[in-house]
This record gives C-alpha cells, sequence and structure tokens, in this order.
C-alpha cells in the first residue's frame, strides 16, 4: 500500500489535484469515498469515482499479493530462528532466555541502582558484534543513554575481554580470520551513541531511528538506558506521560519487528507498599508493564546479584545467578569462571598505578 | 519554532500553523493520529513532519565510542576526571570522580565527608594537566556553618599535599578566592540558590564543581513520615536540576549525604545494594539512589594509623556503585594537609592487615590529633 499517487495510471492533471491535496500514497485514498474525495481534493465526481475504481483494480492485484504474502506458522519459527540472540556471556541466563536477547523482539530490564542494567546493556553492545562464526551476530549497536552514565572507558574494558574471550574460543582457520576484524577499535567503531537529556529529545531520536536503521541495516541492537530516566521527573500530568510511553511503546515494537533489531530497554525499580507491605517493583507504572516482550528483573539477594524473568513469552520463569567482574559484566557457571579469573588477573595487573593510561594507550595501538 | 525552516511542503507547514501549534516539543509529543487529526494531514505528510521536526531538534550528530574514546567529541565525553588530589584515591576512582553526572558520598557523622567536599574545592582549582580544572567551585552547606578555619588550614597545608607539583605553582593560586560558599536553610532557599545563583556562576567560568552537603539533612527535616511522595517530588526535582547543570556545564557535582540505619531484619521493599554486612546504609532511599551516578562510601573504622608524626583513625572508601568501577576499596585518613589514601602494598597484601600492623603503635582512638575538624 505504500504505492504512491504517481505511479498510478491516471490523468496527469487529477495526479496533480490528489497529491496538492495531500495525498501521497494509495494507502491515504483507501478508505475514502468518491464524495469525500471530491470535496477534499478538488476534482469532479466522474473523476475522484475513476480515481478509486483504478485503486481498487490495483488493489485486487496487490490484495492477491498480500495473501500470498501471509507466513505460516512454520515459516514465522524459521525466520525467527534465523534472527537469532544476542548472547551475555553468562550461560544460565544465556539459557534462561532461550539463546539470549532476542533480535526482533523488545527485552525491558529493571533493577535497582548499581545492581548492572548499563553492564548488561554495554555488554550486549560489544556481544552483537561477535562475528557469525563464532556465534554471535556480527552486527552493530546504537545506545541511547538518557542517563549520562554511559562511560566509554567501561566499554573498552568489556570490549578487550570480549576480544580475549574470543581469541580463547577460536580454534580453526576461518574464526581465527574473523578475529583479526574483532579489535577493541573496530568494536567501539561500530557502537554508535546518541546522549539525549530530555524526553522530547528521546521522543525524537525514536522518530529518526527508522531512517537510521535503513541506513546501517548492520544495526541489530538498540538499547535506551533508560526508559524512566527522562520520564520520572518534569511530568506534573500523568495521563500524559501513559500517553507518549504508550506510544514509544508501539513505535519501538514496530522497529523491533520491521528492521528485525533486539530492542533493550532499562528501567529503574520504585518501592510499592500494598497492605502495609513494602517490595520493590519496576517503575512507570503498571501499563508500561505490557510495553516489552520481555522482562528481566536483576536484584540483590545478600551479596549474590540474581536475574530474573519476569516475562516471557516463550521461556519458563526463572532465576538465575550472574555476577560482574571488573573486566565482563556477565558470568555465570563455574567453568565460566575459570576463564574469568584469568582475565580478573589480567584486569588487576593493568590496573595497578594507571590503568586508564594504560588502557587509552592499549586501545590506540 | 520557525517552521518555515523545516524541510517541507509549503501545504504541511500551513497545516501546522493553521493547527495553532507553536513548538518542536508539541509536535513530537503528539502522537500520528492525534497530529492528523489536529492539522487535517494525511498520514504520510505526519510521517514527514515528525522527521523534519526531529531531525531540526536534533542538532548533534550520531558519534561511535571510539570517537569518544579518543577524545573527539569533549562536548560528550570531557575525557578527563576531577583528581582528589591523591594518587591513591585517584586510582581507586580511575583517575577521579567523572565530569557529568551526580556523585554521592554517604557516610555517618565523622566519617569525614565534608573533608573531602573541602579537598575538592582546593584540587579543582589546579590546572587540567594536574588534575584539575583550573576554575572555582561552590560550597553549599545545608547543615552547619562552613568550616572556614579547616579550610585555610588546608590552603596553608597545600604544598605538604601536593608535594608532587611545583611550590610556586601551589602559591600562586589564590584558593579562597574560588571558593563561592552558599547557605541554604530550609529547601526554597535551596532551590533559588541551584536554579539562579550555580548557574550563573557556572556559565561565567568562575566555577567548575558544586559541593552541597548535605543532600540528606533537609530533605530528611522538611518532610513528616507521611509525606513521602511530596517528598520523592522534590527530591527528583532537585536532582534533576543538578543533573542538568552538570551535563551543561561538565562540571562534576558531590552530594555528601547522610546514612540511615538498618533496624529491621531482611525487607523486600528495601534494596541494600549487596551490602549485607552493613549496619547503614545511604539516606534518601531509592528515589535518589536512582539519581546517582557514583555512589561512594565512607566509613571509620577502628585503631589507628601513623605516618610520620601524625596519627589518626582509618576510614574506607568504597565505591558501591559506578558504571565504570568494580566494587572496590581503599583505606583512607584524614591529615593535617587533607584525606590521603593509605596505599596497599604490592603484593597484593590485604588492608586490614597493613591496618593491624600499624595499630600496634596506634595509641587509641580519641588522643590522636586529627587536623580540626569533624565532619
Amino acid at each position: 500500500m505504500h504505492r504512491t499517487i504517481a505511479s498510478l495510471p491516471l490523468a496527469p492533471s487529477v495526479k496533480t489535484k490528489l497529491t496538492s491535496a495531500g495525498f501521497d500514497t494509495c494507502a491515504d485514498l483507501k478508505d475514502l469515498r468518491p464524495l469525500q474525495l471530491c470535496k477534499e481534493a478538488g476534482i469532479s465526481q466522474e473523476e475522484a469515482l475513476e480515481v478509486l475504481q483504478t485503486l481498487r483494480s490495483d488493489e485486487g492485484v496487490g490484495g492477491a499479493a498480500a495473501v500470498r504474502g501471509g507466513v505460516t506458522a512454520l515459516q514465522l519459527l524459521q525466520k525467527e530462528h534465523a534472527l537469532g540472540d544476542i548472547i551475555t556471556f553468562c550461560s544460565a541466563l544465556d539459557s534462561a532466555l532461550g539463546g539470549g536477547v532476542p533480535v526482533g523482539k523488545t527485552t525491558e530490564v529493571c533493577g535497582a541502582p548499581g545492581v548492572g542494567k548499563t553492564q548488561l546493556c554495554v555488554q550486549l553492545a560489544v556481544d552483537v558484534q561477535i562475528p557469525v562464526c563464532l556465534g554471535g551476530q556480527g552486527g552493530q549497536a546504537l545506545y541511547l543513554d538518557t542517563e549520562g552514565s554511559f562511560l566509554v572507558q567501561r566499554a573498552a574494558d568489556v570490549a578487550q575481554a570480549a576480544v580475549e574471550h574470543c581469541t580463547l574460543l577460536a580454534h580453526d582457520h576461518e574464526q581465527q580470520a574473523a578475529l583479526k576484524d574483532f579489535t577493541v577499535e573496530n568494536i567501539l567503531s561500530r557502537l554508535w551513541l546518541v546522549r539525549c537529556h530530555d524526553y522530547v529529545e528521546l521522543l525524537a531520536h525514536c522518530y529518526l531511528l527508522p531512517d537510521f536503521l535503513t541506513k546501517h541495516p548492520e544495526v541489530q541492537l538498540v538499547v535506551i538506558d533508560s526508559i524512566a530516566f527522562p520520564f520520572r521527573h518534569d511530568f506534573e500530568d500523568f495521563s500524559q506521560r501513559t500517553r507518549l510511553l504508550n506510544g514509544l511503546a508501539q513505535q519501538l515494537i514496530q522497529l523491533a519487528t520491521e528492521h528485525s533489531v533486539a530492542v533493550v530497554l532499562t528501567n529503574q525499580m520504585t518501592t510499592k507498599v500494598w497492605n502495609g507491605q513494602s517490595k520493590l517493583v519496576p517503575a512507570l507504572g503498571e501499563s508500561w508493564g505490557h510495553a516489552a516482550t520481555q522482562r528481566l528483573i536483576l536484584h540483590w539477594e545478600g551479596t549474590q546479584r540474581l536475574a530474573s524473568i519476569f516475562k516471557s513469552p516463550s521461556q519458563m520463569e526463572a532465576t538465575v545467578p550472574y555476577c560482574i567482574t571488573e573486566c565482563e559484566a556477565m558470568s555465570g557457571s563455574s567453568n565460566e569462571e575459570k576463564t574469568f579469573r584469568r582475565f580478573l588477573e589480567l584486569f588487576l595487573r593493568e590496573m595497578k598505578p594507571h590503568c586508564w593510561r594504560t588502557n587509552r594507550l592499549r586501545c590506540g595501538q | 519554532m520557525n517552521w518555515e525552516q523545516l524541510d517541507l511542503n509549503p501545504r504541511i507547514i500551513a497545516a501546522v500553523k493553521r493547527a495553532n501549534v507553536k513548538s518542536a516539543k508539541e509536535i513530537l509529543s503528539l502522537s500520528g493520529s492525534d497530529l492528523q487529526r489536529l492539522t487535517q494531514l494525511s498520514k504520510t505528510d505526519v510521517h514527514h513532519l515528525h522527521t523534519a521536526v526531529a531531525q531540526a531538534y536534533c542538532k548533534r550528530p550520531l558519534v561511535t565510542a571510539l570517537q569518544l574514546l579518543r577524545g573527539e567529541c569533549p562536548s560528550l565525553e570531557p575525557g578527563h576526571r576531577l583528581s582528589f588530589g591523591c594518587a591513591v584515591l585517584d586510582a581507586l576512582l580511575r583517575g577521579g570522580i567523572p565530569l557529568c553526572g551526580i556523585t554521592e558520598l554517604a557516610g555517618e557523622s565523622g566519617a569525614g565527608k565534608t573533608q573531602f567536599g573541602l579537598q575538592l574545592s582546593l584540587s579543582v582549582q589546579y590546572p587540567v594537566e594536574h588534575g584539575g580544572l583550573g576554575s572555582g567551585a561552590v560550597f553549599i552547606c545545608t547543615e552547619d556553618s562552613f568550616p572556614i578555619k579547616r579550610l585555610r588550614q588546608l590552603i596553608v597545608q597545600q604544598s605538604h599535599l601536593r608535594q608532587d607539583l611545583p611550590k610556586a605553582l601551589v602559591r600562586s593560586i589564590r584558593f579562597s578566592d574560588n571558593i563561592y560558599i552558599e547557605h541554604a536553610a530550609d529547601l526554597s532557599a535551596l532551590q533559588t540558590c541551584i536554579t539562579q545563583r550555580v548557574p550563573v556562576l557556572l556559565s561565567r567560568g568562575s566555577v567548575r564543581l558544586v559541593v552541597v552537603d548535605s543532600v540528606a539533612g533537609l530533605f530528611r527535616n522538611e518532610f513528616q513520615a507521611d509525606e513521602t511522595v511530596e517528598r520523592t517530588r522534590h527530591l527528583l526535582a532537585f536532582s534533576s536540576t543538578l543533573h542538568r547543570l552538570s551535563h551543561t556545564y561538565h562540571t562534576p557535582v558531590l552530594c555528601i549525604n547522610q546514612v540511615t540505619d538498618v533496624v529491621d531484619g531482611p525487607n523486600p521493599g528495601r534494596c541494600n545494594f549487596g551490602l549485607v554486612e552493613s549496619r547503614v546504609l545511604p539516606a534518601l532511599g531509592l528515589a535518589w539512589a536512582n539519581q546517582v551516578m557514583v555512589r561512594l562510601m565512607l566509613r571509620r573504622l577502628g585503631g589507628c594509623v601513623t605516618a610520620g608524626e601524625q596519627s589518626c583513625v582509618p576510614r574506607r572508601l568504597e565505591v558501591v556503585f559506578a558504571p565504570h568501577l568494580p566494587r572496590v576499596s581503599c583505606l583512607c585518613g584524614v591529615w593535617l594537609e587533607g584525606i590521603r589514601g593509605i596505599a596497599m602494598e604490592d603484593s597484593g597484601e590485604p588492608p586490614q592487615q597493613a591496618l593491624s600492623g600499624t595499630a600496634r603503635t596506634a595509641h587509641g582512638p580519641g588522643t590522636a590529633p586529627e587536623g580540626a575538624g569533624g565532619t
């Protein structure tokens, strides 16, 4: 239905009138009656009827295509498999999520401050770039930072650790060849960053996202860290906030499906008092809970960090432990821990006197 | 907004003017169907309108993380940090406190929080190559009066603290001329201060550090226990003002916070940030914690450490959370010349052992001469 009016077999004078009345595509004309069209476009009734008949006969062809374009459940399943997942480097979390953060869906990460939401996002922005032959997506990432908490130093650390991790994993020639391109510098050059200072800027960037993703088809991950921050102050009118958030959620879901990107949102927690009992719940209210396809809650249990799958259409409810090491955000099981301990040592060695300078030098090589 | 400047069909612009829409903010806040209803434009036109307005609103180009790392866009990532003037503390925080965002320092009374504020107000005055920002500081007191005597003492002792710098440089800076002291006795005074006077100082460039000592005082006193909603609203307005100032002027904001006792057992409605063994948590709850980028905690420990002829009670400075730091901590002491970290041995010896080693020479707490100030 995105066929332009100009391409229809109509008289040029009629086409001009239609375009100047603001009708650009066939979709704009679809639901109109001849009388309405004749008033709106300033053409005669006969002409209006002719336009709509031409449109209908053309649509007949297009309509059949729509039926042909419909997909079966099997095709849908195959498509979903083809899109794949972004791994988190924490095997327990990956398996709980069914392989990682799904591409083509929206995932919301909620958690108290300091529990590791930003760390998970930075990790995903790096992991989405792991070469395909090593089980990654070979994509790029766009990071919308609303809190100002994206520190490039940290992204460089995570990238460095991911490079080293992948070097350990690479066995055959193809993988080693792919790793030549997988350097800290390249990873960071494929991580796009936008800083939004208020909710209007965030909304503006969301309107620009479709064009950006069409221009950069390699981008497979869009992170908004966090959705709550700009929407939790400056709002007196809560119904307007709900309306804006619902619109934004709709836009993001559309974006995820149409451009096959994973959309990851982070959200803050708030205290809810209910029947004299208080508990922590994700912020932004009840209706926002429907916004994302998957919802992951990160929380503390003593000194242990836990990730719970709170809402998912395909995965069981599960709670898995994870931890954040100095060099990588996520690690879980004991056999992974061994590798991570090595990274830790490596990192601490660098860390000693002027670690940030050392890191910068390393990246500059 | 001047609609004529937009790259749009004049017909669309006419429709927008007819609908009496004034600002880009209004356009962006309206959904597609609302805008269609309001302007009587078709869906495609509304899409063009949204995109054009969004493009005009977001003037900054997209950057990659690599450009940030190389320092090609100093407006987004200034790169350097504000140094404490002590190599151990700077190493703990990977260079010092970040220029953009709110840094919080929480601790019990007597832990030495104000000392940190004072020391940063001095170190910010050094030139950039020596870890400062070459500008002054504004110090907002909400609790006690400003510890002017202690500040004088610190200024006199600067050359002892910064032995790495040439003496002439230290002597050439007129420290006390560049510290602007504000007293805010209630919330409205604080609001006026940060919305009117501080922005003026920042825009003139006479100040590149804002210290609030403390945030907890006013917010804890002025509201009753049942006024949490109201308190949260004020707290968010306050923090968003600070956040905006910090990001606009690339100015670090240090907020000193009190702590609150953990009296009851585990409570599902409280977030303990993984600090299980701690009897105290930073005050003001989750609403405030969500606004903080770097949270530090200062604890007073038992025992005593000595350095030369001075001795003092050791403190532990801990990073509770920060986007770029692991959960690390180090020991530090408040000396006559300021706060200095106590370096860990290179062998990775845990600081507790280092402490007990020095504690043998302890005179016991209380008798140690400890600078002039409490907190």
